[in-house]
């Protein structure tokens, strides 16, 4: 009887390590990285619809007097995104649209469906992009390194023109809608697979012409869709982007 | 960054220089081509497109001294790399306006998949309203990346920054995924056959230009939803990758088009840079008030014509 007990015991024991042995393997890429290869979408996240699920009336307490200064000037209408101009992560992961990250050795992809873009990011440790090579740009340069089981990833060089949230996103009755950033901006990253199927996104965000001090999103849960890819989307303005990301993600 | 970029930055580094009165002042040439002219003004040892193109057409693949690279986890040709410039090396057996139908003129004139959008006796052009470059030639831009990863070939473009995410997949599993939206550059799927990547693309959404229109006599290479594309990606040695389109639209062509073998050279960076297209609306109202003077000119030039040549 014991013996039996026992060998119930064993055989348990076996099933769950060689499960777990399993789930090891699929979270590893063939040259032994953690695997967040895969199409993953999260909810619509923000402060549009009342609530405020991106943490956007503490950013909107650390803007210094000389951006909201400027803010007062502008209004939503000013939303770069309004023009198809592609919004940087942080925000483009509170769209709540579908994005895919692929993996080779000493690179990791992102691409976006909604403003399609392409993020290429180094994750070779190696420095950020020589400075006689670089352009400020929408998205930055990225680079970055595992940190055990997460992608740490670090982002300069921004243009300025981004906001960091959009302009229907109001968590106070006396906000405009307007989110500036500057060149000096600067974003961490952590993106993390804690399950087979759940990704998990959250960054930190400075900028010293701007901000006060850093701000941090909330942990943003993505899941992964059964796609192999995402699709093509074309942003044209004249659509307005009610209808453009209507579109998306049927 | 390319060497397209470098040339530019070396231009617009040289106009900032004059400016400080560090160099001379260049007074640029003003006969030849645009080409010719920017890469006059170049500082020494920096390639203009004209030369690069030259020494890419004119290269001969050594694999012997610049081996293929091949995957770590299939031992297939490896891509990745940043490609400028791209050139024909084999001409097209015959040209794809020659097998334009007749019948199909019409809809040439009017634009296609892209009437009421586009003027193409004017300036306008489907990258003027940031449409991806023509599926004919892999919806490739000037200068790209490719990048090989488990199960996928991907083609980032820096002008424009359009990007094509082609799976490959087994022998047996070869087709196009019918289920996704049509679009501009379609639904790829890819298989090797040998160390070649055949990828053929379907579900486009009959907008694109296989190529461009040459006003006044040439309209519009329009295509349908009805085009189907099979490119065969190789890489001949590890400074260069090789590329040739057969094209089928039976809408629109007497019969299937096997396009140019073209060839690009390595560049030695790991990515290209952001370089998007951003639709700018108020430009676009502009040149078509600017397209509405002009087509109204021509009517009056047309008519003045023809009573000339009576």
């Amino acid at each position: 009887m014991a013996a039996v007990a026992g060998a119930a015991i064993v055989g348990a024991v076996l099933f769950v390590g060689l499960r777990e042995a399993a789930e090891e393997d699929r979270a590893l890429t063939q040259w032994g990285e953690p695997d967040l290869t895969g199409v993953w979408q999260g909810e619509a996240l923000g402060a549009a619809s009342g609530g405020d699920t991106f943490n956007l009336q503490t950013l909107e307490g650390l803007y210094t007097p000389d951006a909201r200064a400027r803010m007062k000037q502008m209004s939503a209408k000013d939303d770069p995104t309004l023009q198809c101009v592609p919004p940087a992560f942080p925000r483009a992961a509170m769209l709540g649209h579908r994005l895919q990250i692929i993996q080779r050795p000493g690179f990791a992809l992102v691409f976006t469906e909604a403003y399609p873009t392409v993020r290429i990011i180094p994750t070779s440790g190696r420095p950020h992009t020589a400075e006689q090579f670089l352009f400020p740009s929408h998205l930055g340069d990225s680079t970055a390194r595992w940190e055990g089981d997460t992608l740490v990833v670090d982002v300069t060089s921004f243009n300025g023109e981004g906001w960091l949230a959009s302009g229907q996103d109001k968590p106070t009755s006396a906000s405009a809608g307007v989110w500036l950033t500057s060149p000096a901006m600067h974003v961490v990253e952590r993106w993390r697979r804690i399950d087979a199927d759940t990704l998990e996104y959250q960054a930190t965000v400075e900028d010293a012409e701007t901000l006060t001090s850093a701000w941090q999103t909330p942990v943003v849960t993505l899941k992964r869709q059964s796609i192999d890819r995402i699709e093509e989307a074309l942003c044209r303005p004249e659509d307005g982007p009610e209808t453009y990301l209507a579109r998306l993600g049927s | 960054v390319s060497a397209r970029k470098l040339a530019v930055m070396a231009v617009l580094a040289l106009g900032a220089s004059a400016a400080l009165a560090q160099v001379s002042e260049i007074t640029p040439p003003a006969s030849g081509s645009r080409e010719e002219r920017v890469g006059s003004l170049l500082p020494p040892g920096v390639e203009s497109a004209a030369e690069a193109t030259d020494r890419v057409t004119n290269y001969t693949p050594d694999p012997a001294k610049y081996p293929v690279p091949r995957t770590s986890w299939d031992g297939k040709p490896d891509f990745s790399g940043v490609y400028w410039p791209g050139v024909n090396i084999t001409p097209a057996p015959v040209p794809l306006e020659s097998l334009y139908k007749p019948e199909a003129r019409e809809y040439r004139e009017g634009g296609g998949g892209a009437r009421g959008l586009i003027d193409w006796r004017s300036i306008d052009s489907p990258a003027y309203h940031c449409w991806p470059p023509s599926p004919a030639n892999g919806s490739m831009a000037l200068s790209l990346q490719l990048v090989s990863a488990p199960g996928f070939l991907l083609m980032l473009n820096e002008g424009g920054g359009t990007f094509r995410i082609i799976p490959i997949v087994g022998e047996g599993d070869r087709r196009p995924d019918q289920s996704r939206r049509p679009s501009f550059m379609g639904s790829s799927v890819g298989h090797w056959e040998g160390d070649t990547l055949v990828v053929e693309v379907t579900n486009f959404n009959g907008r694109p230009w296989l190529g461009g229109a040459r006003p006044p006599a040439q309209p519009p290479q329009t295509s349908s939803s009805a085009l189907r594309i099979v490119e065969r990606w190789s890489r001949p040695d590890g400074q260069t990758f090789e590329y040739q389109a057969v094209v089928e639209d039976p809408e629109m062509l007497t019969a299937r088009w096997t396009g140019p073998v073209h060839r690009r050279g390595m560049l030695p960076y790991d990515m290209i840079q952001e370089a998007l297209c951003v639709p700018d609306p108020e430009l676009y109202a502009r040149h078509r008030e600017f397209a509405a003077a002009a087509a109204a000119a021509r009517g009056r030039g047309g008519v003045r014509g023809r009573g000339g040549a009576r």
